[in-house]
């Protein structure tokens, strides 16, 4: 603000002059300029405007201290924030200013900044812990180079691996949700449940559905129990049964191959005389059967079915089978090659 | 232009088509042939069956028979009657329980059972320390025993005709024992009325042989001498038996010819009999006389129906006969329920 004052009593070539200024402050020009006092050549404020910035200085610090953009003096602070900046960071001695700054309205704002301060380092200090000794002597060490927002690389460093010691420290809690922000902890709880639930549902309807599907169905035993043992007997003596028929029955056309012509003449007539030799015998005499086990009607007569008594009083047809009951049929069906033909 | 001829264009011939034969060439009967179907969904272990059932049908079956859900009863009687297809296994399912039906074609009768339990071939496998299985003993139809059926029972009859004509007849005097590679079971038990199906394979041993000989006649290989005293002890010294070794009369033949190298007519040789499932025990529920159709003969809950005037169907209609059927099935069902409680 007061440099606007000048440039309208001085004109362009001031506002030049501080833009060289300006140039000059960059880096380490800030610890050399420490002492000048600029504001000799600069500042020629009237009373009534010095009053003016004062109370205008008060107001701003009493209202926010922290807020800069909405000042109304905009233009005049960046200079005067520069220097004031390294002074009371590196050496916090609020006393000097004083000295150094005559004008009044710079007296406020280095309190307000190192109060600022304080606050930090109270907040670095109880972040720490015992630790935060040295996190002070760090701080100080910094000597005025460093802005107080940013910390050295190698401080960060040391910040974060205390930070993250700390995290390791922390046990974590036994709660079967894990960590869980606490606010959404009773409805995540909820929601498992919920799902639990849900699982236990469809669990149980597709197990029910499983069942369905191998209803009847019977893994076996490892071992031979005694029924299957006993089903087994009755299908080798069945097998047994057969064999030895076949065996029989073979035995007289040894040597003889039934697919060939001339053994087929010779075959036939031998299988004659066996038939007819065989024609008075009853069915338990022969041996034909390969279904062994069921061969077991007891009924006495030829086995072929003419020469019976009640031959024609049978019916194969399956139809009528219910209306005249006959014992023989089965054993009928069984003659193989010979006296198939009348159940087709 | 039309003289040249393109030399690339291959002469057309005529794809001989090798028909499976229709009868047995030695003695002239009627070859049997099956399908192996079902009607509705079935569940995995279900579909299952249905293939160890074709399996076990084998050879004269449709292994790969396609099925689709738009398939009714018509297209495979249609189809059954140009493959010569004599008999239908059909499974289903409902609610309860599964349900086995044995068709014999175009007439019928049909024979509804209920599958009480059931074992895939797999599971038996699993069970079993050393399963046996090859290929080729499916290369020939199974024999068939019928175990406890003479009881003189309609319906037992029934079930016994049918099943003694689902396979091959066997003419003994030109079968060759070599060509007897499995058998089929079912035995009826007359107390708990429930039928056992079982499917064993057929292994001849020689007897009389340690089993060290035998192990080396069939495996052709060096055999460890490195216990041993002298070549003789090979021979002379008897293996440890296992309990299965022991031989009971009952179970041994004569052989009428050589059957591999092993088994020879000379001498006796044992029967072994090893399960290859599946396996199911099946309760016969009912009997219709036609295909899926027509009037119940045998009920095993006791509602026979006494008409004969409805008797004569339509093939068309027999779809829709199908659906009576298996509400009748439901209606059963319920039936048992009741008699349950």
């Amino acid at each position: 603000m007061a440099e606007e004052l000048q440039s309208v009593s001085e004109g362009g070539r001031m506002f030049r002059k501080r833009k060289m200024e300006h140039k000059k402050k960059g880096g380490k020009g800030k610890k050399k300029f420490k002492g000048v006092p600029f504001s000799e050549k600069r500042i020629k404020v009237d009373n009534k405007m010095k009053k003016l910035f004062e109370k205008r200085a008060r107001d701003y610090n009493s209202d926010n201290e922290d807020d800069e953009a909405p000042a109304p003096v905009s233009r005049a602070k960046p200079t005067s924030y520069d220097k004031q900046e390294p002074k009371s960071y590196g050496k916090e001695k609020p006393n000097s200013y004083g000295k150094e700054k005559p004008n009044s309205y710079g007296k406020e704002k280095p309190t307000s900044y190192r109060k600022e301060e304080d606050d930090f380092e109270e907040e670095w200090v109880d972040d720490e812990g015992e630790d935060g000794n040295e996190e002070l002597e760090v701080s100080e060490d910094e000597d005025g180079e460093i802005q107080p927002g940013i910390t050295k690389f190698i401080d960060g460093c040391k910040a974060f691996r205390l930070a993250f010691k700390k995290l390791l420290k922390k046990s974590a809690s036994d709660d079967i949700l894990g960590p869980v922000l606490s606010a959404h902890k009773k409805l995540v709880a909820e929601k498992l449940a919920e799902e639990d639930v849900e699982r236990k549902v469809k669990g149980e309807a597709k197990k029910e559905k499983h069942l369905i599907r191998e209803k009847g169905h019977a893994k076996p035993v490892n071992f031979l129990n005694a029924h299957e043992k006993s089903l087994i007997g009755v299908a080798t003596k069945g097998v047994v049964k057969l064999f030895n028929a076949v065996n029989k029955a073979q035995h007289a056309q040894k040597g003889l191959n039934p697919s060939r012509a001339k053994d087929e003449k010779a075959i036939k007539k031998r299988r004659r005389e066996v038939f007819f030799s065989e024609l008075g015998k009853t069915p338990s005499q022969i041996a034909v059967s390969k279904a062994g086990a069921s061969n077991s009607s007891k009924d006495e007569g030829p086995s072929w079915a003419p020469l019976r008594d009640n031959y024609m009083l049978t019916n194969p047809k399956l139809k009528d089978w219910d209306k005249n009951p006959d014992t023989s049929v089965a054993d009928d069906v069984r003659m193989s090659a010979d006296s198939d033909s009348s159940d087709e | 232009m039309g003289r040249f001829k393109n030399k690339n264009r291959k002469p057309f011939v005529k794809q001989i088509v090798k028909k499976p034969p229709t009868v047995d060439h030695v003695t002239g009967d009627k070859i049997p042939k099956s399908f192996v179907f079902s009607r509705g969904k079935l569940p995995g272990p279900l579909r299952q069956l249905q293939m160890d059932l074709r399996k076990l049908m084998l050879p004269y079956t449709a292994l790969k028979l396609k099925e689709t859900k738009r398939n009714n009863l018509r297209d495979f009687v249609k189809l059954a009657s140009d493959m010569m297809v004599t008999h239908f296994l059909i499974l289903s399912k409902t609610d309860s329980a599964a349900y086995l039906r044995v068709a014999r074609m175009k007439n019928g009768p049909t024979l509804t059972f209920k599958i009480h339990e059931y074992s895939l071939a797999a599971d038996i496998a699993q069970s079993q320390l050393r399963p046996r299985c090859p290929a080729e003993i499916f290369k020939t139809p199974p024999l068939i025993v019928l175990s406890g059926f003479g009881t003189g029972e309609q319906h037992l009859k029934v079930a016994t005709l049918i099943f003694q004509n689902i396979f091959p007849a066997i003419d003994i005097n030109t079968v060759k024992l070599s060509s007897c590679q499995r058998i089929v079971l079912l035995n009826y038990d007359k107390e708990t009325k429930l039928i056992d199906f079982r499917h064993y394979s057929i292994r001849l041993q020689p007897v009389g042989v340690s089993r060290r000989i035998r192990k080396f006649v069939q495996n052709h290989q060096v055999p460890d001498l490195r216990s041993l005293q002298d070549v003789s002890d090979f021979v002379t010294k008897a293996g440890y038996g296992s309990e299965s070794e022991a031989d009971d009369e009952a179970a041994t033949v004569n052989l009428s010819s050589d059957i591999g190298r092993v088994n020879r007519a000379s001498t006796k040789s044992a029967v072994k009999l090893q399960e290859i499932g599946p396996r199911m025990t099946l309760q016969l529920v009912k009997i219709e006389q036609g295909l899926c159709t027509g009037d119940v003969i045998f009920s095993e809950y006791g509602n026979v129906t006494k008409k004969s005037e409805n008797e004569e169907e339509d093939e068309q209609e027999s779809d829709e006969e199908m659906d009576e059927q298996e509400n009748e099935d439901e209606e059963e069902q319920e039936i048992e329920e009741e008699l349950e409680d």
